[in-house]
């Protein structure tokens, strides 16, 4: 088998045993890697039903064809599970040299369940499978636990993934992070706690095959050079900060709670600004020629990486105008392990609930829109689950809940997992595909703010041609995240499918047309939604917070613009039309059939096990 | 794919540009490459436009045929009128380059940004060629040197056509879709065959660059700058007066030439159009990808990145 080596690891933390089980091709070509065969493992290993926080729920890892290639930007991996934030998939990207390391230590996925009586890691080399004690890391930050793993396996050339604090203490935001990088959305990093796992260290020499290393040489070294045209050049020159002086400008920045989309102070934190400013070095993923990565320089001369991302949700929707305090925000959330936008989103929603009097824990610790004092505190609150930091852990829908009075209205997430920097009232086909997405309010599992970028819809009305935009939009990122291929790359090519189709049969051999490329996607995405419903889904789970649609902008130039129900009511129809879905969001089995995906759940049925046909 | 980076005015150097400018001009009744436009010969200014972005250019010209003095590779065709597979033979065999972007003296409206993306495209291919409204374009191609023989060939049995070629090798046909985001109108293709083509498409570059018979600058504008176009040109924004029905493709070349650090980074080596990694947005509310686009007094107008999100 070229592309993949056909097998997966499936590891018991209860017994600590470890086996090789074979991957049938019929699964690796109906879902790929990354994102899609994730999916498909999910289906098939987790209960349905199960805890988020039960053994039993796999955590998966997840390799991809592309991977170890030499094709720019591909050194990737997925990790799944089903989310404890959301009840539904998490999905969650990472990054450079740890995805080569799992494709050289020869598997195309990891599959861990059950929990450890004490907290272990994970040692994979030569075929063997260790399950070392790890006591000694615990509380260590995932760079330290990396650093002393490297040493004390006398392997400096180990990769290695852990957690941090957050996951160890089950914050259902928590992360795990390699090299710096963040599976960061979804709470991987507290299933990974709960299975008392602190680190994966992976030391591998297994050779990738490829079926045609000429051909995919040459369509590596043409994608390289295009990898340094204008296209990427905001990447190249500046990174995704440079967002947030454009999304203030264009109305589109959620600023304190989403209170507005305009943000005073959106200078000082600019992409420019903290380039002409701050700018200490470049840096990028391994086998990437893009570089998209920013190193910023704090006062006190530290570096730290900072992403639009985390520059939107740790500034401006906090309120907080001054990049030293975010600098120090993102050093504290990568320490613990904290995904920066559900931090900043429940931050959000807790100073917002301040303001109004519901939760005075919040105002015995001052943490109120703007003010730096209690913020750096809260993070460390958070991540050792101490106090307000023990009910901020359960991100914004569940501190809602429990706080009640009303607080759920400001809480800002769609399934459970806070809002990224995108405004949804100024961003019409964005607010759809934040609404349906299956892993929650993501940006990255479908691009649909992309058609509202690009002039070729209104984005400040609504109307029923965006649920085939949005469609589109995942069903494309699905196979980007499944072969894998970075999405910073992705208007570097002109006939995506045609091009994605004849680089993978190079690479494995198959002869994929550009069509069945495309079903693939359509299978992936179907899946996900799939695996929802059977765990618990239903049609109000694809909705925007009620503050969305019940309030207007009050600044910018989208100043008035709001979004009703019965436009997003419009959308999410069009949206299921497209995807030919019931009027209830359910797949009729014919559609499954079609995408060769056998039976579907009804009342909560568990499905049979997947295999696609008719690839 | 991306097309290459042109950082500052560095000409693509692994290609050549050839034009072809050796034809009858039997409907237009007088030589196409001596028409008058832009206040210069035709051939002068298509030459002035490839000259930004390709290091070589060779003219392929008839024996004997009169040309003003060019800043080019000047070769005649061994056997005139051949048609167009015997212009694409004789410029390819002069051209230095591996592959070479062909094209004709009657074009006006080159886009570099298409042309840029074309050659981005050869890498594994032998010829690039645009498809629109339903023909191939072969007077707008990418060719590689290596389909010489193949052209030698169809030059003997008298296959006079390009399209026979595109069976024979490697084509890479650049659909509408991929053309339209980075020439929109297709003005690339806007050939000059008749006198009226001639007075429209003179017209047509008048209205592109906004000139108005009046002259007053009447039309002030804002631009206000964005991501890398600031970080260059060190200034956030930059006010513009320009005469009464202006365009963008005035706002362009009236930036290209207040800020000639954005030139060929971030507008386009013509001057009036954006490189395809930046994009316009009028006032905060529209994305608008067409130069022809006119500007009103008082609008701000954002440079920006062409992709968002990330």
């Amino acid at each position: 088998m070229h592309g993949f080596h056909g097998r997966l690891l499936a590891i018991d933390l209860d017994s600590g045993q470890s086996s090789y089980r074979d991957l049938e091709e019929s699964r690796l070509r109906g879902f790929l890697g990354g994102i899609g065969l994730g999916t498909s493992l999910l289906y098939d290993y987790a209960p349905p039903g199960v805890e988020p926080f039960s053994p039993a729920n796999p955590l998966i890892f997840a390799s991809a064809p592309l991977v170890g290639t030499g094709v720019t930007t591909t050194a990737k991996f997925a990790v799944i599970t089903k989310s404890p934030l959301t009840g539904f998939i998490a999905d969650s990207l990472s990054s450079s040299h740890f995805a080569l390391e799992l494709k050289r230590v020869g598997v195309d996925g990891l599959v861990i369940t059950g929990k450890a009586a004490s907290m272990v890691y994970v040692f994979i080399h030569d075929e063997k499978v260790e399950i070392r004690a790890a006591e000694h890391l615990r509380g260590r930050s995932p760079r330290e636990a990396e650093a002393l793993l490297r040493s004390e396996l006398n392997a400096p050339t180990a990769r290695v993934a852990a957690i941090g604090k957050a996951g160890e203490n089950r914050v259902r935001f928590a992360t795990i992070s390699n090299e710096g990088r963040h599976a960061g959305r979804g709470g991987v990093g507290a299933v990974m706690g709960a299975k008392n796992l602190k680190a994966i260290a992976l030391c591998g020499d297994q050779e990738i095959s490829v079926a045609h290393p000429k051909e995919v040489e040459a369509i590596a070294e043409s994608l390289r050079r295009h990898s340094l045209g204008s296209l990427t050049d905001k990447y190249r020159s500046i990174g995704t900060v440079a967002n947030l002086a454009v999304f203030n400008r264009l109305g589109t920045l959620p600023t304190r709670n989403f209170q507005q989309a305009t943000f005073d102070d959106a200078e000082a934190l600019s992409g420019e600004s903290l380039t002409e400013n701050s700018f200490s070095r470049r840096h990028g993923c391994a086998s990437c020629t893009i570089q998209c990565e920013r190193l910023f320089k704090s006062l006190a001369g530290e570096e730290q990486r900072l992403e639009y991302e985390t520059l939107f949700a740790l500034g401006p929707l906090c309120g907080i105008n001054d990049p030293e305090v975010v600098l120090q925000a993102a050093h504290l959330c990568d320490l613990y392990g904290l995904d920066t936008i559900s931090t900043g989103g429940t931050l959000a929603w807790a100073m917002e609930c301040n303001e109004r009097g519901l939760l005075p824990e919040a105002q015995k610790l001052g943490l109120r829109f703007g003010h730096a004092d209690s913020l750096f505190r809260i993070l460390r609150m958070i991540a050792e689950r101490e106090g307000l930091g023990a009910l901020l852990a359960e991100g914004s829908r569940r501190a809602a809940l429990e706080t009640g009075s009303d607080s759920s209205y400001w809480a800002m997430h769609v399934k459970g997992l806070e809002l990224p920097g995108y405004e949804p009232r100024s961003l019409k086909t964005m607010a759809l595909g934040l609404a349906v997405s299956p892993r929650g309010a993501c940006h990255n599992r479908s691009g649909a703010y992309e058609a509202d970028f690009s002039g070729e819809v209104d984005r400040l009305r609504a109307d029923r041609g965006r649920g085939a935009l949005v469609a589109a939009s995942e069903d494309f990122a699905a196979v980007l995240d499944s072969l894998v291929i970075c999405k910073f790359l992705r208007k570097c090519f002109t006939d995506f499918y045609g091009e994605a189709a004849e680089l993978l049969s190079k690479v494995t051999g198959w002869n994929c047309s550009k069509e069945e490329l495309k079903r693939t996607g359509a299978r992936i995405h179907t899946l996900k939604k799939l695996f929802n419903i059977r765990e618990g889904w239903q049609p109000q789970d694809d909705w925007l917070p009620e503050k969305v649609l019940s309030e207007t902008l009050p600044t910018g130039v989208a100043r008035g613009v709001g979004l009703t129900t019965e436009e997003l009511r419009e959308m999410i129809q069009s949206y299921y039309q497209a995807r030919q879905w019931d009027e209830n969001g359910l797949i009729p089995e014919p559609k499954l059939r079609e995408l060769g995906i056998p039976t579907a759940p009804r009342g909560g049925k568990q499905c049979q096990v997947m295999k696609p046909a008719g690839c | 794919m991306d097309e290459p980076n042109l950082q500052g005015n560095q000409p693509i150097a692994d290609a050549t540009a050839v034009v072809l400018a050796g034809g009858k001009s039997s409907r237009m009744g007088k030589p196409k490459a001596l028409l008058l436009f832009d206040n210069e010969p035709l051939i002068a200014h298509i030459v002035g436009a490839l000259k930004h972005g390709f290091g070589e250019v060779v003219v392929v010209a008839a024996p004997g045929q009169e040309l003003p003095s060019l800043p080019v590779k000047l070769v005649r065709d061994e056997v005139p009128y051949q048609g167009p597979v015997g212009g694409i033979y004789y410029g390819l065999k002069a051209a230095g380059s591996e592959f070479s972007f062909v094209t004709s003296c009657d074009v006006a409206f080159l886009s570099p940004p298409l042309i840029l993306h074309l050659i981005s495209r050869i890498s594994n291919y032998d010829v690039v060629v645009p498809y629109w409204q339903e023909r191939f374009q072969p007077l707008h191609a990418v060719y590689r040197r290596s389909v010489l023989p193949l052209l030698r060939v169809q030059l003997e049995r008298g296959e006079l056509r390009p399209v026979y070629l595109f069976d024979k090798v490697r084509t890479c046909t650049i659909g509408e879709d991929a053309i339209r985001r980075f020439d929109p109108e297709g003005l690339s293709f806007f050939n000059m065959n008749t006198p009226t083509d001639y007075e429209e498409a003179v017209k047509r570059w008048q209205a592109l660059n906004g000139w108005n018979a009046a002259g007053n600058d009447s039309v002030q504008c804002t631009v206000e700058l964005f991501g890398v176009a600031r970080l260059l040109a060190q200034t956030k924004e930059v006010v513009l007066s320009l005469p009464e029905g202006a365009t963008l493709a005035r706002v362009y070349s009236a930036l290209a030439e207040k800020l000639p650090v954005l030139a060929n980074r971030v507008i386009a080596p013509d001057g009036r159009s954006l490189l395809s990694g930046y994009a316009c947005n009028v006032n905060g509310l529209e994305f608008v990808r067409v130069p022809t686009a006119k500007v009103n007094s008082g609008d701000k107008i954002f440079i920006i990145s062409a992709d968002a999100g990330g």
